[in-house]
């Protein structure tokens, strides 16, 4: 028998600190252990981490009471180092959990032989008062060369089982992985599993045993039926589903497709599952859905006239992050490779939704989901209170937003530090920015007021006026207007300005003045 | 006086005129800001003035016209955290020529950098400089020609608050030259004509690639320095038997990577006019406008006696109204010598 049983390390038994994210920079952001509370993981400049955010519901926004925020070890992550790059969908998101037992769950990643984090080494739970590290031990197994490679083994997907107290993750190339803690947390049951796809049974990883791909198809993801309980797999050769007799059988549509990811939720039941493979160098990815049992059939993309679009997920090179589901619709996070765009794509029993947008089927900044042009990482459906099914998305340096209206409208959360009433502070965050980057102006009006704001070079020319005479409201933290307040680094003309500092001033009318500084680290322009 | 004037009005007109270029965002502020107090004070015109220093900087042919070995010093605080100044050294070669150095520096000494993540990692202290290099000669009692070369190094002082990627700090820019001609027509008259920022290089433009990472991972960076066309004139008289003169630089930038561009949207043009007068003996005020900026200037000339020697040097003072900005910058001094 390969199993182990895995050290359990109880590391930062602190007391968690900061009343703060981790980072802007959040990947995941999944139910906590109390209806209005909420996991968020960041992976920042300062290291990685969880942050406990506490929620109340305002008349028209949701506020934070709180936050509570540990790190990771410096040399380990949950977030890796390919997530944006990787082509194919299995390794271009962070799966994450909350289960009862265990609390919030995420993968445990260490620095691979070139420095990165891409080295799988196990998982972390999180729970109020610790960061639990689990280690997980490799099988002992005979690979195909062409699975050797670390992220090959990496975790794709958690799954609990909360009758049973177990732990499902994939492993990729490893099959599945059982952790059961029926008995106690501190003493698990671990087990592994590779699909026989021959005769669709669950046979147990044994030592030195050689993984065939094509006989033991590597499992990208899996999810449990809320319903059953029977566990589907997302695997390289199709998708597979439990059946009543515990073996496995195939789903007919998706049969010679390489499945990366199953979903399952929502009343009626809907499972998604995306299919991502590279075809002469370029990903083709494709969108499948089963409605309340119903065949499999790829998802439907209607515009906003009510035509059918075909093969509009593919052409965006599109890659689901999660998908969150409240009652009869689904919310998928997704976004193409290298993150150029995001956003939450929505589902309900006809199709994709459309929206009178540039991108019909995808809600991003501007629909308010963001509070700035970032990549949108995840999705979450949160209890913010017994009645009201919250939506959390975590984004790439925009903190968290939270929906508490199935998307309607958003609250931002995110760290911000103080800025002077009346315009005593302009702070310009990021401060140094490069060529496609972008630098938000951050300022506070004591009162509802007109604003202006004006980027200057050295010499004091104007250069820019980003914004003019636009109203903008009195806040007790921030009054900018992320998705309209921000310099990208041109001039009026839309040229890159040359490398240096600039200043930005903001005006009011009220006779506030504030300056700013930024620099620039400049564009290709002649 | 009607025609200076008329000068004035066309320069103003040249200033305000709409154009599509912007100079702001392209490379070369320390340039366009000048150098020493005195010249700041009556609109940063020097280029017509056989006495502005530093020449190596204003129009390298002011130094066929040293008759001596002269320093200067500028230094200057304007808002915004905004540091800046300069230092001459020149002197007469021979019977007909002229060498001087200059250097130009600005710089903020106060950036936070703020990363993503809104937090502030430190302060840093970026600055920018130019070293100038000039050879003169005097062709005549009456006409100098110049010439000097220039190089920048700017150095962003931001690599130690970015672990994650190696960030280059200093860039320095190849040289460039830059021909100045003078002629000091008469008692009253002078004029010149200078040319800046031209290049060993295609078109014969200052470009330069910048690379902000030594890692690649930051996008590099391409500039051109914009070629100027300088064209000053001097007119010196006495009111109420006081010296006074009047200086005007009428500046064209053109804003393009090619030898010659004909498009205006292509070309910025911007003006300088300054007055000054001595309204005690050695002592003169002076006024200003260069583009959109207003100064005021204040200068008075000592003369120290050591042994046989004398040994002149001027203390300035300016004032300067950025308009565009609103900013009032009431800090800047300089001096200038003349070694015996």
């Amino acid at each position: 028998m390969l199993k182990k049983i895995s050290v359990l390390f109880f590391c930062a038994i602190s007391v968690f600190a900061a009343e703060s994210l981790v980072s802007n920079f959040t990947f995941a952001v999944a139910p906590g252990p109390s209806t209005g509370t909420l996991w968020v993981l960041s992976r920042g400049d300062a290291g990685s981490g969880v942050t406990l955010v506490t929620l109340a519901l305002g008349e028209s926004q949701v506020n934070v009471i709180s936050m509570k925020s540990d790190f990771f070890d410096q040399e380990k992550t949950a977030v890796h180092d390919g997530v944006f790059s990787d082509v194919t969908g299995e390794t271009r998101r962070t799966p994450f959990l909350y289960t009862e037992k265990l609390g919030f769950v995420v993968p445990m990643l260490g620095l691979d032989s070139v420095e990165s984090f891409r080295q799988p080494e196990g998982f972390y739970s999180v729970k109020t008062s610790r960061i639990l590290e689990t280690p997980l031990d490799e099988p002992i197994v005979e690979l195909d060369s062409a699975y050797s490679s670390p992220m090959a083994k990496s975790i794709g997907a958690f799954a609990y089982d909360t009758s049973t107290s177990v732990l499902w993750f994939s492993r990729g190339i490893l099959g599945i992985e059982s952790y059961d803690v029926s008995g106690s947390i501190s003493d698990p049951k671990i087990s592994n599993f590779v699909l026989d796809a021959k005769d669709g049974s669950l046979d147990t990883l044994n030592r030195n045993k050689k993984i065939n791909a094509s006989e033991n198809p590597p499992i990208f993801g899996l999810s449990l039926h809320p319903e059953t309980s029977m566990l589907w797999l997302a695997t390289e050769k199709g998708l597979y589903h439990q059946t009543a007799n515990r073996s496995f059988e195939k789903v007919e549509a998706l049969k010679d497709s390489r499945v990366t990811g199953v979903w399952i939720g929502g009343t009626p039941i809907q499972i998604i599952a995306e299919t991502s493979a590279r075809e002469e160098s370029v990903t083709k990815s494709k969108l499948w859905r089963s409605w309340n049992g119903s065949d499999f059939k790829e998802v439907v993309f209607r515009d906003t006239l009510g035509k059918i679009q075909k093969d509009v997920y593919d052409k965006a090179d599109y890659s689901v992050s999660n998908v969150a589901f409240i009652r009869n619709k689904a919310f998928l996070a997704v976004q193409t490779i290298e993150g150029s765009i995001s956003g939450l794509v929505k589902l309900d029993s006809i199709g994709a939704i459309p929206w009178n947008h540039t991108r019909q089927w995808l809600y991003d900044v501007e629909a308010g989901v963001l509070n700035k042009n970032t990549i949108l990482t995840s999705v979450a459906a949160i209890p913010l209170t017994d009645d009201i099914m919250g939506l959390a998305v975590s984004s790439y340096g925009s903190g968290i937003s939270v929906s508490a209206d199935s998307g309607q409208t958003w609250s931002h959360i995110l760290n911000q530090t103080a800025v002077k009433d009346n315009l005593g502070t302009i702070r310009m965050i990021p401060s140094v920015t490069v060529a496609h980057g972008e630098s938000m102006v951050a300022y506070k009006l004591g009162q509802r007021s007109k604003v202006t704001i004006e980027v200057f070079s050295y010499d004091m020319r104007r250069v820019r006026t980003i914004v003019k005479d636009v109203v903008r409201e009195e806040n007790a933290v921030r009054s900018s207007k992320a998705t309209e307040d921000f310099w990208d680094g041109l001039d009026d003309h839309g040229r890159p300005c040359a490398m240096g500092v600039y200043y930005v001033r903001v005006k009011d009318n009220h006779g506030h003045v504030g300056w700013g500084k930024v620099m620039t680290l400049g564009g290709n322009r002649k | 006086m009607k025609k200076i004037a008329l000068l004035c009005s066309l320069l103003v007109a040249f200033g305000y005129a709409d154009k599509k270029a912007m100079l702001g965002s392209f490379d070369g502020f320390v340039e366009r800001m000048g150098a020493s107090a005195h010249e700041l004070g009556r609109g940063n015109t020097g280029s017509a003035d056989t006495s502005a220093q530093p020449g190596a900087y204003w129009n390298p042919a002011l130094l066929s016209f040293r008759t001596q070995l002269t320093y200067n010093l500028h230094a200057e605080q304007r808002s915004l955290d905004r540091t800046g100044g300069s230092i001459g050294v020149e002197g007469r070669v021979g019977k007909r020529m002229g060498v001087g150095f200059a250097m130009l520096y600005r710089g903020d000494h106060a950036f936070d950098v703020v990363n993503d993540d809104d937090e502030t990692l430190g302060e840093a202290s970026p600055y920018f400089s130019i070293m100038y290099l000039g050879f003169a000669y005097r062709l005549s009692r009456r006409d100098g020609l110049g010439i000097s070369f220039s190089m920048s190094y700017d150095n962003l002082d931001i690599s130690e608050y970015y672990d994650d990627i190696s960030l280059v700090n200093g860039y320095q820019s190849p040289v460039s030259f830059n021909l100045g001609w003078v002629r000091q027509w008469n008692e009253k008259w002078s004029t010149s004509v200078v040319i800046r920022n031209l290049s060993f290089s295609k078109n014969l433009s200052a470009v330069w690639t910048r690379n902000p990472s030594t890692d690649n991972s930051v996008i590099s960076t391409e500039g051109v320095r914009p070629k100027v066309l300088q064209i000053g004139v001097g007119y010196r008289n006495t009111l109420f038997g006081k010296p006074i003169s009047a200086w005007m630089e009428a500046l064209d930038y053109q804003i393009a990577d090619t030898l010659l561009a004909f498009d205006p949207d292509r070309h910025v043009w911007t003006g300088r006019v300054g007055f000054e007068y001595e309204v005690i003996p050695n002592g003169s005020v002076s006024l200003g406008m260069n583009d959109l900026n207003f100064s005021f200037g204040l200068g008075y000339q000592f003369n120290i006696r050591i042994g046989k020697k004398r040994w002149p040097f001027d203390v300035s003072y300016a004032l300067l109204y950025e308009s565009e900005a609103n900013l009032w910058n009431p800090l800047s001094f300089g001096v200038r010598g003349w070694i015996p």
